[in-house]
């Protein structure tokens, strides 16, 4: 699959602190492209540099085929939707998207029917007229996202789309991100909602410190980074009993949990391993897998600590 | 681009109640308020004098008839010299002249002259100059063929002939105009740091237009809106407060549009500055209200000392309000008699553009 974005040695530095370090990425046409990292991680700095918002200290990115600040090429092809409500809350919908897709020079008809069309994918046609100031945040995020596909780019790029937004609204945006990756654009995704980057995203960045510190499909990502999965077992029994099958347990792997509770990762055949709790007199009365999550992941690349920035 | 900006900007001004009312309305009020203090017209301006003179002493009378008919006070009988005295207590009169029975200044007894000692100088001195001089001509009269006037007022040559019955209003109506006009610059400034935090600066960088475009796609509508008020604070100090315009029209439509030019390049100077909308607010609204104390909006530049009229000359203002005063309020005044004036503001103007171009953060 060909590359719609590639990102050759971006850097930003402000003020002696490094953004985004010589990073690499190549983002495959038509997919949907998660880029993860915690606070201050340098993905909203690559995603402005990508747009052409911020002017790169050292290396360069391209979008499909346009290289960014050569020409004007690149912004044309690309819509972003920023992370703040980008938008005009006195004006109505209406108003604003007329604004924004008058930027891409759509005029007469093409305008009005970009603009019908993004209403429809907002499902706010029924609004269209009402202050913006009157919606609700997840309203406003759809718009948001509206304001973005109006002149129907080859890239979007949603910098932490969902954020504030009501479980429907959540549904009614990945849908339409779905769509948008059907229809052949490709979507750069950022996001701290592991779990929506898990369920939306074909392929997957983290970044850390301004660099990529892994990259795949979730499947790959869980499998090169991920532990295995965790198994929980709830045991019956006297204190004794339990405390004969926990040191038996604990041949079959690290334990974790506390009296009748026995965690430790996923054996490659759960036989033996309630052969010998059954054998110390104990009853497993419940067993609980806990699959490898990208949150863990992320964690077990970018660490506990907390990120203020 | 650039007729979409100017859409939606005025869009959103319409929309902005408290800019509508800082731009509109409150200079019509601040025009109708110091107007009224400074002088509504030549009637309006006469002073109040409150009289009483002793029924038993005729000279006393005859001083009362000949201040009478001078016209220069509007005269305000008292029944009595305690009344005369309260009439000023009171403020319902500026002065009050009490003429006792053994009124004779020459024998040593002089008239009493009740004021406020610690008036405003403006009221006083002219008040006691002018009584004084009546109170003398009607004791002292001249010598029969004698009774001409000792002075004439002129204009002198170089100096275009002031209109007759000129108001308060000449002065008042400009003053606020330009004091409330280079608020402009703060609602720009402001309108800046709006588009950044909503994140609709973003957006707009990532469009496909020039970051000259996007400038001036920001700054036009300010600029037409500035043009609008003026337009509107003139045409209501006409109609409303009688205003009159001495000079050329065209050279007022002129003028208007280079101060309106240096107030919205102001705005793209403060706008360069950054920081929280709070600050701006705070300090910006302290600077303007500042540089239209110095630039002689509140108090008309001639009667400040000289060092504050040198200094006055630093900020726009002085010039803009140069120009109006020579445009209002002398006869025939045109294009070539405010074309340094005009000249200033555009270098002052050029000047601040060119400090904001250079400032300008786009991508904090």
């Amino acid at each position: 699959m060909s590359a719609c974005v590639e990102v050759r040695g971006l850097g930003k530095a402000y003020g002696g602190r490094t953004a985004v370090a010589a990073l690499d990425l190549d983002v495959p046409a038509g997919s949907i492209f998660g880029l993860l990292g915690p606070n201050g991680a340098g993905k909203t700095t690559t995603i402005s540099m990508i747009a052409g918002v911020v002017t790169p200290d050292r290396g360069h990115a391209t979008v499909a085929g346009h290289r960014v600040g050569a020409d004007r090429g690149a912004q044309r092809v690309l819509g972003l939707c920023p992370q703040e409500l980008a938008l005009y809350d006195e004006l109505s919908p209406r108003q604003n998207l007329t604004f924004f897709a008058r930027l891409y020079g759509l005029r007469g008809q093409a305008l009005a029917d970009a603009i019908a069309w993004a209403l429809d994918v907002a499902g706010l046609r029924d609004r269209a007229d009402d202050p913006v100031r009157t919606f609700s945040g997840g309203m406003k995020r759809r718009l948001n996202l509206a304001a973005a596909i109006l002149h129907k780019p080859t890239l979007v790029i949603l910098d932490e789309p969902t954020v504030g937004v009501d479980p429907q609204s959540r549904r009614h945006l990945f849908d339409a991100i779905r769509a948008l990756a059907a229809a052949g654009m490709t979507v750069l995704y950022t996001s701290h909602y592991l779990e929506e980057v898990a369920e939306l995203c074909d392929r997957v960045a983290i970044m850390d410190h301004g660099a990529i510190v892994a990259s795949g499909t979730v499947a790959e990502l869980i499998a090169r980074h991920g532990k295995p999965p965790l198994l929980e077992l709830e045991l019956a029994g006297d204190e004794a009993t339990l405390l004969a099958a926990r040191a038996l347990a604990a041949r079959h792997g690290p334990l974790d949990g506390a009296g009748a509770v026995v965690r430790l990762p996923q054996p490659p055949s759960l036989g033996p391993l309630i052969a010998d709790l059954e054998s110390a007199g104990a009853r497993v009365v419940r067993i609980t897998a806990q699959p490898t999550t990208l949150e863990s992941v992320f964690l077990a690349l970018t660490g506990h600590a907390l990120r203020d920035e | 681009m650039i007729a979409a900006a100017i859409k939606k900007d005025l869009q959103l001004l319409a929309r902005d109640r408290g800019a509508l009312v800082t731009m509109f309305l409150l200079p019509i009020v601040f025009i109708a308020v110091f107007g009224s203090i400074f002088g509504g017209g030549d009637d309006d301006a006469r002073r109040r004098l409150a009289v009483w003179s002793d029924p038993a002493s005729p000279r006393a009378a005859a001083v009362v008839a000949v201040v009478k008919a001078s016209g220069v006070f509007e005269v305000i009988e008292a029944r009595d010299p305690d009344a005369a005295r309260r009439a000023v207590a009171d403020e319902r009169a500026d002065a009050a002249l009490i003429l006792p029975a053994d009124f004779d200044p020459a024998a040593g007894h002089p008239a009493e002259l009740a004021i406020d000692q610690a008036g405003p100088a403006q009221v006083r001195l002219p008040t006691i100059g002018a009584v004084t001089a009546i109170v003398t001509r009607a004791v002292f009269p001249p010598a029969a063929g004698a009774d001409q006037p000792v002075l004439v007022a002129a204009t002198p040559p170089g100096i275009r002939r002031e209109l007759a019955g000129i108001t308060g209003f000449q002065v008042t109506v400009p003053g606020n105009a330009v004091l409330f006009g280079f608020f402009l610059a703060l609602t720009v400034g402001l309108a800046f740091l709006e588009e950044r935090r909503a994140g609709t600066w973003r957006r707009i960088l990532a469009a496909p237009v020039s970051r000259a475009s996007i400038l001036i796609g920001k700054l036009v509508p300010y600029f037409l809106i500035g043009l609008a008020q003026f337009a509107f604070l003139f045409t209501i100090g006409v109609v409303v407060f009688g205003m009159r315009i001495g000079g050329s029209v065209l050279a007022l439509v002129a003028l208007t549009v280079a101060v309106v030019a240096c107030a919205t390049s102001l705005g793209l100077a403060i706008a360069a500055l950054g920081g929280t909308e709070k600050r701006l607010g705070s300090i910006g609204s302290v600077c303007l209200l500042v540089m239209g104390l110095l630039g002689g909006a509140m108090v008309p530049r001639v009667v400040m000392p000289p060092l504050l009229r040198a200094i006055g000359l630093a900020v726009p203002h002085s010039w803009a309000l140069d120009g109006y005063t020579t445009l209002l309020v002398r006869d025939g005044a045109g294009l070539a008699d405010v074309a340094p004036q005009i000249g200033a503001l555009l270098a002052f103007a050029t000047v601040f553009a060119a400090f904001g171009v250079w400032r300008f953060r786009w991508e904090r």
